[in-house]
């Protein structure tokens, strides 16, 4: 099952072969031609928000407020354990019964966990959409969370956990939560360790559910061929009867450490390395101009071509000087806090040239970056964001998880408008708050020696020039 | 006094001179004692001049959402003096982002200058070059086999002509191609009867004048004076499939840091129809009803759990990793393959299972598993054109394969008309032929070609298949 480590990664990827260019009044006529998105808030507190773009498919997913956040060391591991157990019978139906009737229909049933949303979502023929709410309001409601299939997902999780470590980038982002939110819910795994997952039991994941699967926590989210009004229906038909029971979960602050975790293993070939700052919670109106620094940054890897002509000056140095394979800049955001940084693939000796050039733009950011790079990250940012509402599934996947965050959807038009606003002093600004003289996470693995040592790092994230 | 307070005071003289910073003081570095407070705290407010995102700007400009109508929109097919065809269609058109005329001029030049005037500077060259190599050694150090594998079973399916020659640039080449030679490529088949220029959601004529002002009245950079009776040299042979065996053996990279165990991989294939066969549909709802991917995958129901390669191979042998049908369809021939993967000590059970079931296509067709299949194909093909740029594609791929393009629901019809007896026809038309073969990692117990072709005879799909998969472990 899918896995969601880091919950959006504002990351341009091959961003520097999209150029805005298009022009600004094509833009702004475009922004207002997507249809509205309607919000309906039922009784018990559920939100149904949907997008009808009057496609022959559709994306109807719930997007619940609870992930690996909300546990504590004894019980981590259970919101992503009963995303396993989503699947594996109800009340109503056998495991049998409910994959034949998804996979009779033609449709797609998925589901995934991150550290703060716990998601489960159904693709299907705009027809079916009738059929695809009531199942995923049968597997909230009713799973079944039988014994034996317990026991057999452990087995099926410990592997997943095997894929999860073959993929660097998930083992670097991991080591990274687990130093800059050390001693708090957000620094650990949404897996869990092996010891949880050997042990959760039946009622662990059911007062899981009790605690956290509150209506007034989760949003019915729907996109494509959807008639709002009839989703809303659905939603009272099949959702309705959800009472809120439990007191509200309060949210604790997870403190933020400048530190660092090394995982040397000169066996590897490339190191792995991650590089961040405290960054902003969702609703900061900061994230906007972080966004765009983040753009200013961007992505490479060494396939990319045109190196010298690159808009990124991080992209030109790493190509033209042959600093690492890949470079991707990220800004990963939670209720109250975040991440904003850059993460790397580098042989062993390039790794402190590559360190060296990444601070030097970090500090060029805080001090004198340019109008026209400005406005270039400002259209780049604008469209990555549009390409990326393309299909039935992410424009649902944003209505959700919008919903969550922000408590409404942001306009399209809006959100162009906030971009526009950004000017070269508030990235300056933004940038100095965040990075300028402030402690860096630092989490890598792999042949590390040369990686420099944490006070030097830190000794970058200021220039003494006036 | 103490070095460390001689040290504070050389520090706070040199910083506080500094102006427009804050000055640095040695020291300054605070070490929380507290663990509830970090030791830098950062400020709460935001320094941005907007409101929240949870709330509203103010003073937006009024807004004017587009509503949401399904029409069936035309491709529109212009063909342009010298041959070149111009497709385009309106879908998308409330969707679109670059709808404005200038924007979709300044796209329409861009193209045609790095189609047609390329300028394959030595520079160009040289870090394209250094871009290939790179693949080259980061294919070579992945796990993944998919490219390598699909590769090698065209060269089996087609040996040593079109469709088998490698699409993986061979190391040797990377530094023999130059500019000479890529001129040459782009002279004889950047012809405008080989291309087709497409656009979703712009307006039809304007794009046609783009087009004709920038890829026709502008000429190619390797346009001449000579260049009237110029005569392109291209191969137009068709396809020959020639089936036969293609291996490497070879150490096959592991997953970094997972104790996955090393993996052989066997791909088999046949014959299938081009996509202008009338055979096509039917051979692509097979390829539904074959189904299979990892033994060990993301997603939940609907990723194809009841398809055959799930439910008659990695269901019941769960030494088995993978194992996935592909059809690839051309012009003029296509290949219907099966590749798995599994362990090397299982290969040769894995090459016959695998072999034994592309027989079996020719046995009983289940009403149930057709159905399946069919709706799952429609679902597919209309989840597939939610993205833009899948709907560009098919606009340009068909075009410029049969000079229109048929809608969405054409093929969903012929989909709906597919019987069992034409899934059984179709499979019979393609295990008449010798099958193709290729394999990659330590090929140690990899059955012989003729063992391979053995099991899937037409004759042999008489018996029964349980009692076939009785003799497995015995062959």
């Amino acid at each position: 099952m899918l896995k969601v480590a880091n919950t959006v990664r504002f990351v341009a990827k091959k961003g520097n072969n999209v150029r805005a260019l298009a022009t600004a009044a094509a833009y702004k006529q475009a922004l207002v031609n997507v249809p509205p998105t309607q919000l309906t808030v039922l009784d018990n507190g559920i939100r149904v928000a949907s997008e009808d773009s009057g496609a022959a498919t559709a994306t109807v997913g719930l997007w619940i407020d609870a992930g690996s956040r909300y546990e504590n060391s004894k019980n981590n591991g259970v919101a992503h354990f009963l995303e396993h157990m989503a699947f594996k019978g109800t009340s109503k139906r056998s495991q049998t019964d409910l994959e034949l009737l998804v996979e009779n229909m033609g449709a797609h049933l998925n589901a995934y966990t991150s550290r703060e949303q716990t998601v489960f979502y159904a693709k299907c023929l705009a027809n079916d959409i009738p059929a695809a709410v009531e199942i995923l309001a049968d597997i909230i409601q009713n799973s079944s969370l039988a014994e034996p299939e317990i026991e057999r997902e452990r087995g099926v999780i410990l592997r997943e956990m095997q894929d999860v470590e073959s993929n660097l980038q998930e083992v670097v982002f991991d080591h990274l939560h687990a130093t800059a939110f050390q001693g708090t819910p957000l620094g650990q795994t949404i897996l869990g360790p092996t010891k949880n997952i050997k042990k959760i039991s039946k009622s662990d994941l059911q007062q899981y559910i009790k605690t956290h699967y509150q209506p007034s926590r989760i949003v019915l989210s729907g996109a494509g061929g959807i008639t709002h009004g009839k989703l809303v229906d659905l939603a009272s038909k099949h959702l309705g009867g959800l009472k809120n029971t439990a007191t509200d979960v309060e949210l604790l602050p997870c403190r933020y450490t400048g530190s660092e975790i090394r995982v040397r293993d000169d066996s590897m070939p490339l190191a792995h390395v991650a590089i961040a700052v405290e960054g902003a919670g969702w609703t900061d109106a900061d994230n906007i101009p972080l966004m765009v620094a983040n753009t200013l940054i961007g992505a490479w890897d060494r396939s990319q071509g045109g190196a010298a002509n690159n808009a990124s000056y991080l992209a030109r140095a790493a190509s033209c000087e042959n600093l690492c394979h890949s470079f991707q800049s990220f800004n990963t955001c939670y209720k109250d806090t975040g991440l904003w940084g850059i993460y790397f693939v580098a042989e062993p000796m390039q790794i402190e040239d590559m360190v060296y050039n990444i601070q030097k733009e970090w500090m060029k950011l805080c001090t004198s970056v340019t109008e026209g790079e400005v406005d270039r990250a400002k259209n780049l940012l604008k469209t990555n964001m549009l390409l990326q509402l393309d299909g039935t599934t992410p424009v649902c996947e944003d209505i959700g998880r919008q919903i969550l965050c922000y408590n409404r959807r942001i306009p399209l038009h809006e959100l162009d408008a906030r971009i526009d606003s950004v000017s070269v002093q508030n990235i300056r600004d933004v940038c100095y708050k965040f990075l300028f003289d402030r402690c860096p996470v630092v989490a890598a693995v792999g042949p590390t020696e040369a990686l420099p040592d944490y006070t030097r790092i830190r000794a970058g994230m200021y220039w003494l020039r006036a | 006094m103490s070095h460390v307070s001689d040290m504070k005071v050389l520090f706070s003289r040199l910083c506080s001179i500094k102006n427009g910073l804050p000055t640095f003081k040695y020291g300054s570095r605070s070490f929380s004692q507290n663990i509830d407070r970090p030791p830098q705290p950062l400020p709460k407010q935001s320094v941005s001049p907007l409101p929240p995102l949870s709330e509203p700007m103010q003073n937006l400009p009024p807004v004017l959402y587009a509503s949401s109508k399904s029409e069936n929109y035309v491709t529109e097919v212009t063909v342009l003096e010298n041959g070149l065809r111009v497709a385009s269609e309106k879908k998308f058109g409330q969707f679109c982002t670059a709808g404005d005329s200038r924007g979709l001029e300044a796209v329409t030049q861009v193209l045609a200058e790095v189609t047609l005037r390329p300028q394959l500077s030595t520079e160009e060259i040289e870090s394209a070059r250094q871009a290939v190599a790179f693949e080259l050694e980061t294919l070579s150090m992945r796990p993944e086999q998919e490219t390598i594998l699909m590769d090698m079973i065209h060269s089996a399916a087609y040996k040593g002509n079109t469709l088998g020659l490698p699409k993986i640039c061979p190391t040797e080449n990377v530094y023999n191609i130059d500019r000479g030679i890529i001129l040459n490529y782009l002279k004889n088949h950047y012809t405008p009867d080989r291309m087709v220029v497409a656009a979703v959601g712009v307006d039809h004529e304007p794009f046609v004048e783009y087009v004709q002002k920038y890829f026709v009245d502008m000429k190619p950079a390797w346009q001449h004076e000579d260049s009237a009776i110029f005569t392109p040299l291209t191969d137009k042979s068709i396809a020959q499939y020639t089936g036969g065996i293609e291996q490497e053996e070879c150490e096959i990279p592991l997953y970094p840091g997972s104790d996955l165990p090393e993996l052989s991989h066997v791909v088999i294939g046949l014959e299938s129809c081009s996509h202008g066969d009338p055979d096509f549909v039917a051979t692509c709802v097979l390829n539904m009803m074959m189904g299979g991917g990892g033994s060990f995958s993301a997603g939940g129901p609907g990723k194809g759990m009841y398809t055959r390669l799930y439910t008659n191979v990695l269901n019941r042998y769960h030494w088995m990793f993978n194992a996935t049908a592909y059809n690839h369809a051309y012009g003029d021939t296509g290949l219907f393959c099966v590749h798995s993967a599994a362990p090397p000590a299982r290969l040769h059970d894995t090459a016959l299972v695998i072999a034994r079931e592309l027989a079996n296509m020719a046995g009983n067709v289940g009403e149930t598993e057709l159905r399946r299949a069919k709706t799952q194909l429609q679902s597919m093909l209309l989840m597939n054109l939610e993205a833009r740029p899948v709907v560009f594609e098919d606009v340009g791929r068909q075009v410029l394969a049969t000079g229109k393009r048929k809608s969405p629901s054409f093929f969903i019809k012929e989909i709906e008309k597919v019987t069992a007896d034409d899934i059984i026809r179709v499979a019979r038309r393609m295990l008449s032929k010798k099958p193709a073969v290729a394999a990659r990692g330590k090929l140690a117990h990899l059955p012989s070609f003729e063992d391979i072709q053995a099991n899937m005879s037409l004759n042999k799909s008489d018996a029964s298949p349980q009692g076939r998969r009785l003799n497995l472990f015995r062959v």
